[in-house]
């Protein structure tokens, strides 16, 4: 088992491994967004308060969840490459940075669109709004930070250090309606117990969620191919890769 | 065809779709996005490759 796990630490292995699953996991992403949005849109019954607005959790719950999903992969990988000094943890770090901040944008952006007509305003310093805000300021500093140095390394050390700290806002963010008064409501799917929602509505929810975390997991698969070979283009194996 | 009702989505269509629009636009960006990454740095690694064989040094 662990020798697979040493595997990864491996820049050639990981550039082969994620050219072969990137098409794959695009493909299943397209499947289940396909079923997820059909339903989602055309099936799930209309919320007997929100009317046809609920039909903005379909997009805005997932992309809400993948922003910290992304955060947390990002700060593992981060960790992992400042603990044991493996290079592919900064180059996984470098290719989510811009994947988890598009999402926060779009966690922020659908979630003005829903709070206008629920709340009558697009944007209030509510707390689950602001930590969300500061999530997003965390990406964009992660990635300045990393472009900020002229020697490169220094520049992962430094970005690896501040997405590590910056990890504790992740529960900021999802404990945030429950610690303080809220306009936002509270949790509907990741929480104790059975999830506040039928069926009908439930399940286009979780296909939305598995789509956004496969299409995440394939466009993270492309970048670090990217990453891998900016990083080690002096190394035999790039050369002999790009010459084939 | 879908009926109007539909496009109407209760009133909230100014709402709903440009929040699936702005959705696909994101998802759209990052695919995008993360090919051109990737083929920047194919070239890159194709030049210093050339280079290398040439016996000069990347600037």
């Amino acid at each position: 088992m662990w020798t697979w796990f040493y595997k990864l630490a491996s820049p050639p292995y990981v550039y082969g491994v994620a050219a072969v699953l990137a098409p794959w996991l695009l493909g299943a992403a397209a499947l289940a967004m396909g079923y997820g949005l059909i339903a989602g849109l055309a099936i799930a019954p209309p919320d007997y308060q929100q009317g046809q607005a609920f039909r903005m959790i379909y997009v805005h719950v997932p992309s809400a969840l993948l922003s910290l999903t992304v955060y947390t992969v990002m700060a593992a990988a981060s960790a992992v490459a400042l603990i044991w000094r493996i290079k592919v943890g900064h180059a996984v770090s470098a290719a989510s940075a811009p994947i988890g901040a598009s999402f926060t944008i779009l966690a922020l952006v659908t979630g003005s669109l829903w709070g206008r007509p629920m709340w009558g305003t697009y944007w209030a310093w509510d707390p689950r709004l602001t930590s969300e805000l500061i999530l997003l300021f965390l990406y964009v500093g992660v990635m300045s930070l990393r472009l900020a140095f002229e020697e490169p390394s220094r520049g992962d050390r430094a970005a690896a250090l501040l997405a590590i700290v910056g990890v504790v806002n992740v529960p900021i963010v999802h404990f945030s309606v429950v610690w303080w008064n809220s306009l936002h409501q509270g949790a509907t799917i990741v929480k104790l117990g059975a999830p506040s929602m039928p069926g009908s509505m439930l399940w286009p929810l979780l296909s939305m969620w598995l789509g956004f975390m496969l299409f995440f997991a394939a466009v993270l698969c492309i970048r670090l191919q990217g990453e891998v070979l900016n990083r080690e283009r002096q190394s035999t194996w790039v050369r002999e890769a790009v010459k084939s | 065809m879908m009926n109007s009702s539909f496009w109407a989505m209760g009133g909230y269509a100014r709402y709903v779709w440009p929040c699936f629009a702005f959705a696909c636009v994101v998802l759209a960006w990052n695919l995008w996005s993360a090919r051109r990454f990737r083929v920047a740095a194919q070239l890159r690694a194709r030049r210093a490759a050339e280079m290398a064989m040439a016996g000069v040094g990347e600037s």
